[in-house]
C-alpha cells in the first residue's frame, strides 16, 4: 500500500519548511521514527521522523525546496503487516491513499480539496491533480489561476497552457467569455471600463497577445470601474486598505476582471515593497489590471529561458525581478524607452556575482525585520555606563569560580530588574484586540550570531534564575543556536531582547525591535574610554547602551528611566548578585 | 437474422427512461451522439410516475388540507374535506404532463425513443422486445451503453406485495381514497413521508419500525423534530418491533410484529411496506455483456460512471446509493459526456438529500460529527426557525438551520436544515460546499428579508459567534 506523508505541523505558527537535507534515498527501507529529512523552519532545524515502517517510494521535494505544511513530503510503500501493527500511529492524512479507491466508495472522499466545479473541470482536462495544487483562495480554495500556474509550471510552455485554457468547441461559457473580450466590453461595463477590457489581451498568457504591451499600460492610468471578487476577498482588501479596482486581476469572468485574495495580497505587498512608484509617478509602475498577466506571458515568452519560466511559475511575490526584466526586454524589443519603463524596478538580473537563494533563516530574519521596520515606529535612546565596578566584580568572581560569568548575564539580570520597575518595556501590543498586554513573565531573548544568521533564543523566566544559572543558560542556548539544535519553542515567547553587538566591537547601534516585543537593548563593547570624573577626564571602562523602543507603546521618558535603572544596576553590580 | 427482425445501429444505447436514463440520452444527443433510449414502462421512471412527484403531490395536498383546518389562531376557520378521487385525477394529470414533457424533450433533442424491454445480447448488441403483441423485436447495435434500470421497493417475504392488502409505495400513491387506517412498516424517509401525509389526510396511521428511531442515519435533534411533529398529527410509532406476518381479522389486515415481550397485532385497511429499495438488475440480461451485480446487488461504477465493462456505463439507482433522482441526473450527464469523449466525472463535493416530512429535512455535506471524523475542527452555527420573522408569519416554526464549517479556514463543509421549505434552503449550502465558499463569503452575502433563507445566513453568522438574531453560543 502506498501512503502519502505530509509535512506535519512542526510548531505553532510554522507554515512551511525548507528541506535542508534528506537522510533517506528513494528505495531505502526505513523503520518508524527513522529520521527522514532535516527541515529548516522559522529559526530552527527540525529532524522529521518517519511515521511509517516501509520503503521510501518517492521524495516529493528536492533539497532546498520549501514545502508548505500539509503538502506531501514523501510517499511510502508500507508493508501491510507493518501497517496493521502501526495502525494507531498513522498520521491523520492518509486520505490520499483512500481517494484512489473511488470505485467502491462513491462518497468516501475524506477531505477533498476545495475548488469550484469549473476549476475541477479544468484540472481534469489538463490532467492536473488538485491535491498537488496549493490553493490561494480563502480556506485554501484552489482557483483557476492556481491550476493555470500549475499547468505553466509543469509544461514550461505558457502558450500551450493558454491554448489549453481556451474554450473548447461547444463550451458555451468559454465562448461567451472570449466574445466578451473580443468585443472589448462586457455588457455591464460602461464608459472607461471598456478601455480596460480592450487593453486586456487575455487572462491567459499568449505570445501573440503579449507583444502589444502599450495599450495594456495605457489602461493602467485609471482604476477599473468594476471588479469581481468574492466577499471574503473584498474583506481582505478592506483590511489591507487596497482598492480592488487597482489590483491586477489574475482571472477574468465573462470578460470582467476577477480578483483573488492572492492578487490582493500580492498587490498589497508589492505596494509596500516599491516606494519608487509614487515618487516616480510612472504609469507602468501603477499596476494596472492587466499588467501582471501580460508580464507573466512575457516573462516566459520573451525571455524563453528555463530560469525565467521557473520564476514565472513561482508565487507572485517572487516573480517581481523576473517580470521586471521581462517588461524591460519586451519594451526594448518594441523600440520603446526601455530604461525608463524599467526604472521603477532596479534590474537586479543584470548584477553579476554569486547568487544564493533567499531562503530559510535568512529569509525569516529578513521578513521579521522588514515587518518590524514597517509596523513599529522606532526611537533609540543612547547612553553609556561606567563599568569599572562591573569589570572588577566579574573578574573577581570568575577568579573564584569556574562558571565563566559573562557580561551578558549581568546585563540580563539588570534588564529584568529594570523591566520589573518599568512594565511598559515588557509589554506587547495586541493590535487586533487593540489592547496593550503587560506581560507577567520575564522572557529575555539573547541575540546570537550564527553561521546561518542571527538567532534569538529565549531565556524563559529569567527573573527566576540567579546570575550563575543565567550565565550557564545563556551559554547553553548560544551553543545550541550555533549548532542548530534549538527547538522551535526555545525561539518563541520572548518579551524583551538583548543584543550584544559589542562582542564584535563598536559603540552605539540602532537595533530593530524584535516585534511583537516593544524594546531591544544593544550593548557596545566594554572598553576604556575618556570619562569625566570629578571634573577630570580619566580613562574608564564604559559600556555603551542603545535601547530601541516601539514608540506606540513606550514613551521616550520611560525608555530613559528604564535605561537609567539598568545603568544604576550595572554601575553598582552588587545587587545583581543577590 | 430472424425474419421480421429489424437491426439498427446507435452510438449510445440507454436502457431505462428515468432521471438517469433520460438525462444521459438528452446530454448524449447534445454532444452529437446518435442516441437510442429504451423504456419498458413510462418515461420519467420511478421518480416521476411512482416516486418523488406523486408523493410530493400527496404531501402538498395533506399540508394544504391540514393547514387550512388548523389555522384558527390566524383567524382562518375551515374544515376541509378531501376528495381523494379528485386528488388522484389531478395527480394523474400532473404526472402525464411531466412524462409527456420528458418524451418531447428527448425527441426534440433527437433521441430515438423505443418502447420495450432491452436485453443485452452481446458486447455491442442488445435485443429490444416489444411487449405489445405483434410488434416483434429488434436488434440494436451500440458503441456504448448506459444501464439506467433503476430500483424497486424491497419486498418482505412475510408480506408479499401480491396480497391486495399489502402496498408498496407506488400502491399507496395510487389509492383513490383515504384509508381509515394504515399500518406502515418502516420509518425511513419513504415511510415517514407517506405516514405524515396520510395522517394529515385523516387516516389513523401506525408506524412499525425495527430500529429505535425514525429516519435512521440522521442526527438525533433532526429526527426528534420530525417524529414529534408526526406524533402531533396522529401518527403512532412502535419502535423496536419487527414485522413478521399478516393475518386476517375483522375485515382488516392485521400486521403481526415481534417484540422482546411477544407478538403485537396492528389492524389496518392496508399495510404499507416501505423498508427500502433495491437495484433492478434482472431485466436487461446483463450477463450477456459481461456484467454482474456486486455487493448490495448494485452495479459498481467508477467516477466516470463506467462499470467493469469499459463501454458500458451505469447511472442512477442501479449504480447504488445514494438512490436519489438528482444524483441520477448528474450521473446521467457525466456518463453521456464520457461516452462522447469529454473529460467528466462525478466529483461532487456533496450530494444534498431531502425528506418531505413535516417539517422537511434537508442535508448536505458533513455533519459536525462527520467533520470531526474527517479531521476537521468543526465550527457549527445554528438558527432556530422560532427566531425567524418569516417562519412566524407562516405559522411553521419547528426546526432549525445549521451550518458546519472548518473552524480553521472557515470552509463550509455542510449543513442540516429542518423546517418548512428546508429542501429549498439547502441549495445555498450545497452551492457553498461545491464552490469552496467560506463562512465570510456567506456572511457578506445579503439575504432577502423577510425570508426563510435568512436562517441559513444567521446560522453562518452564529458559526462565527456573530449572529444578530439568535444568541451566540
Amino acid at each position: 500500500m502506498t501512503v502519502d506523508f505530509r509535512l506535519p505541523d512542526l510548531a505553532e505558527g510554522v507554515a512551511e519548511g525548507e528541506v535542508v537535507a534528506w537522510h533517506v534515498a528513494e528505495g531505502d527501507r526505513v523503520a518508524e521514527d527513522d529520521v527522514l529529512a532535516e527541515i529548516e523552519t522559522d529559526k530552527a532545524l527540525v529532524e522529521v521522523p518517519s511515521p511509517y515502517a516501509g520503503v521510501v517510494a518517492e521524495r516529493c521535494a528536492a533539497d532546498g525546496e520549501v514545502v508548505p505544511v500539509g503538502e506531501v513530503l514523501a510517499r511510502f510503500e508500507v508493508d501491510d503487516a507493518t501497517d496493521e501493527s502501526t495502525g494507531g500511529t498513522e498520521p491523520e492524512t492518509d486520505s490520499g491513499a483512500e481517494a484512489d479507491d473511488t470505485t467502491s466508495e462513491r462518497d468516501g472522499r475524506d477531505r477533498p480539496v476545495p475548488a469550484p466545479p469549473s476549476v475541477r473541470r479544468l484540472a481534469r482536462e489538463e490532467g492536473v491533480d488538485l491535491e498537488t495544487v496549493e490553493g490561494s483562495g480563502p480556506g485554501g480554495r484552489v482557483t483557476r489561476a492556481d491550476v493555470e500556474r500549475e499547468i505553466r509550471g509543469r509544461t514550461g510552455r505558457p502558450s500551450e497552457s493558454g491554448a489549453a485554457a481556451e474554450p473548447r468547441e461547444g463550451d458555451e461559457r468559454g465562448e461567451r467569455a472570449t466574445e466578451g473580450e473580443r468585443r472589448g466590453r462586457a455588457p455591464e461595463t460602461g464608459g472607461d471600463g471598456g478601455a480596460n477590457a480592450v487593453a486586456a489581451p487575455d487572462a491567459e498568457p499568449n505570445a501573440a497577445d503579449a507583444a502589444p504591451a502599450t495599450p495594456a499600460r495605457s489602461a493602467e492610468r485609471d482604476p477599473r470601474d468594476r471588479t469581481l471578487a468574492t466577499p471574503a476577498t473584498r474583506r481582505v482588501a478592506d483590511e489591507l486598505g487596497v482598492d480592488l479596482d487597482r489590483v491586477p486581476a489574475s482571472e477574468k469572468r465573462n470578460g470582467e476582471a476577477y480578483v483573488t485574495e492572492e492578487d490582493v495580497r500580492a498587490y498589497a505587498e508589492g505596494d509596500a515593497g516599491r516606494p519608487e512608484r509614487p515618487r516616480d509617478g510612472s504609469d507602468e509602475a501603477a499596476g494596472g489590471p492587466e499588467r501582471e498577466s501580460a508580464e507573466r506571458g512575457e516573462a516566459a515568452t520573451v525571455e524563453g529561458g528555463v530560469e525565467r519560466e521557473d520564476a514565472a511559475s513561482e508565487p507572485d511575490g517572487q516573480t517581481t525581478e523576473a517580470t521586471a526584466a521581462a517588461v524591460e526586454a519586451a519594451a526594448a524589443a518594441l523600440g520603446e524607452d526601455a530604461p525608463e519603463a524599467a526604472a521603477p524596478h532596479p534590474a537586479a538580473d543584470d548584477v553579476s556575482g554569486e547568487r544564493v537563494p533567499y531562503r530559510g533563516v535568512r529569509r525569516t530574519i529578513g521578513e521579521r525585520l522588514a515587518r518590524s521596520a514597517r509596523t513599529v515606529p522606532h526611537a533609540t535612546h543612547h547612553d553609556s555606563v561606567d563599568a569599572r565596578r562591573l569589570v572588577e566584580v566579574r573578574e573577581s568572581l570568575n577568579a573564584e569560580t569556574d562558571v565563566g560569568l559573562t557580561y551578558t548575564a549581568f546585563v540580563v539580570r539588570a534588564v529584568v530588574s529594570g523591566l520589573a520597575a518599568h512594565p511598559a518595556l515588557n509589554a506587547r501590543l495586541d493590535e487586533e484586540a487593540e489592547e496593550i498586554v503587560y506581560r507577567d513573565e520575564y522572557n529575555v531573548g539573547v541575540a546570537v550570531a550564527t553561521e546561518a544568521g542571527l538567532m534569538v533564543p529565549v531565556v524563559e523566566d529569567a527573573d527566576e534564575l540567579g546570575l550563575e544559572a543565567l550565565a550557564a543558560r545563556i551559554a547553553d542556548l548560544a551553543a545550541r543556536a550555533r549548532d542548530r539544535s534549538l527547538a522551535v519553542e526555545e525561539l518563541r515567547g520572548g518579551s524583551f531582547t538583548v543584543s550584544n553587538v559589542g562582542a564584535v566591537g563598536g559603540e552605539y547601534a540602532t537595533p530593530i525591535v524584535n516585534h511583537p516585543e516593544v524594546a531591544v537593548l544593544a550593548l557596545g563593547a566594554i572598553r576604556e574610554r575618556p570619562r569625566v570624573v570629578d571634573g577630570e577626564v580619566v580613562a574608564r571602562p564604559t559600556l555603551p547602551l542603545s535601547l530601541s523602543i516601539d514608540h506606540r507603546v513606550v514613551d521616550g521618558a520611560a525608555a530613559a528611566a528604564f535605561t537609567n535603572h539598568v545603568m544604576e544596576r550595572l554601575r553598582e553590580p552588587a545587587r545583581l548578585l543577590l | 437474422m430472424v425474419v421480421g427482425d429489424v437491426e439498427t445501429g446507435t452510438d449510445l444505447l440507454v436502457i431505462g427512461g428515468g432521471p438517469g436514463g433520460y438525462a444521459a440520452a438528452i446530454r448524449g444527443a447534445q454532444h452529437g451522439l446518435d442516441v437510442t433510449l429504451v423504456e419498458r414502462d413510462a418515461y420519467g421512471g420511478t421518480c416521476l410516475n411512482r416516486g418523488c412527484i406523486p408523493s410530493k403531490a400527496l404531501v402538498s395536498v395533506g399540508n394544504l388540507a391540514h393547514d387550512a383546518g388548523s389555522a384558527e389562531e390566524m383567524g382562518v376557520h375551515a374544515d376541509p374535506a378531501v376528495d381523494m378521487g379528485q386528488t388522484a385525477a389531478w395527480l394523474s394529470g400532473v404526472v402525464t404532463r411531466l412524462s409527456r414533457g420528458v418524451e418531447k424533450l428527448c425527441k426534440a433533442n433527437g433521441v430515438a425513443l423505443v418502447d420495450g424491454t432491452a436485453e443485452f445480447a452481446g458486447d455491442h448488441e442488445a435485443r429490444v422486445r416489444h411487449d405489445e403483441a405483434g410488434r416483434g423485436a429488434e436488434t440494436v447495435r451500440f458503441e456504448n451503453a448506459v444501464v439506467a434500470t433503476g430500483s424497486r421497493p424491497v419486498e418482505l417475504p412475510e408480506l408479499p406485495f401480491g396480497d391486495d392488502r399489502v402496498l408498496d409505495s407506488a400502491g399507496a400513491l395510487a389509492l383513490d381514497h383515504v384509508p381509515d387506517s394504515l399500518v406502515v412498516v418502516g420509518a425511513g424517509y419513504i415511510g415517514m413521508e407517506l405516514s405524515t401525509a396520510f395522517a394529515k389526510l385523516g387516516a389513523d396511521v401506525t408506524v412499525v419500525e425495527a430500529l429505535s428511531e425514525a429516519l435512521p442515519g440522521y442526527e438525533d435533534d433532526v429526527t426528534e423534530v420530525v417524529r414529534g411533529h408526526a406524533e402531533a398529527v396522529g401518527v403512532d410509532f412502535q419502535f423496536e418491533e419487527r414485522a413478521s406476518g399478516l393475518v386476517e381479522g375483522d375485515g382488516h389486515a392485521v400486521l403481526e410484529a415481534e417484540t422482546d415481550g411477544g407478538t403485537n397485532r396492528y389492524p389496518g385497511d392496508y399495510v404499507l411496506v416501505a423498508v427500502g429499495r433495491e437495484a433492478v438488475t434482472d431485466t436487461a440480461n446483463l450477463d450477456a455483456v459481461g456484467l454482474e451485480p456486486g455487493e448490495n446487488g448494485v452495479l459498481p461504477v467508477d467516477e466516470e460512471c463506467r462499470t467493469g465493462v469499459d463501454h458500458v456505463f451505469a447511472v442512477g439507482d442501479v449504480a447504488g446509493e445514494p438512490m436519489l433522482a438528482h444524483r441520477a441526473y448528474r450521473e446521467g450527464v457525466v456518463a453521456a459526456a464520457v461516452a462522447a469523449g469529454e473529460p467528466e466525472a462525478v466529483d461532487d463535493r456533496a450530494t444534498p438529500a431531502a425528506v418531505f416530512t413535516d417539517p422537511e429535512v434537508a442535508t448536505v455535506g458533513l455533519t459536525a460529527e462527520a467533520a470531526r471524523e474527517a479531521g476537521y475542527e468543526p465550527a457549527v452555527g445554528e438558527m432556530p426557525f422560532q427566531a425567524s420573522g418569516r417562519a412566524l408569519t407562516t405559522g411553521h416554526t419547528d426546526g432549525f438551520a445549521r451550518v458546519v464549517a472548518d473552524a480553521e479556514t472557515g470552509l463550509v463543509l455542510g449543513g442540516q436544515v429542518v423546517g418548512r421549505e428546508a429542501s429549498e434552503l439547502v441549495a445555498e449550502v450545497t452551492l457553498a460546499v461545491e464552490m469552496g465558499a467560506t463562512l465570510p463569503d456567506l456572511a457578506a452575502t445579503v439575504h432577502t428579508h423577510p425570508t426563510l433563507s435568512e436562517a441559513v445566513h444567521e446560522a453562518v453568522e452564529n458559526a462565527s459567534g456573530r449572529a444578530i438574531h439568535t444568541l451566540n453560543r
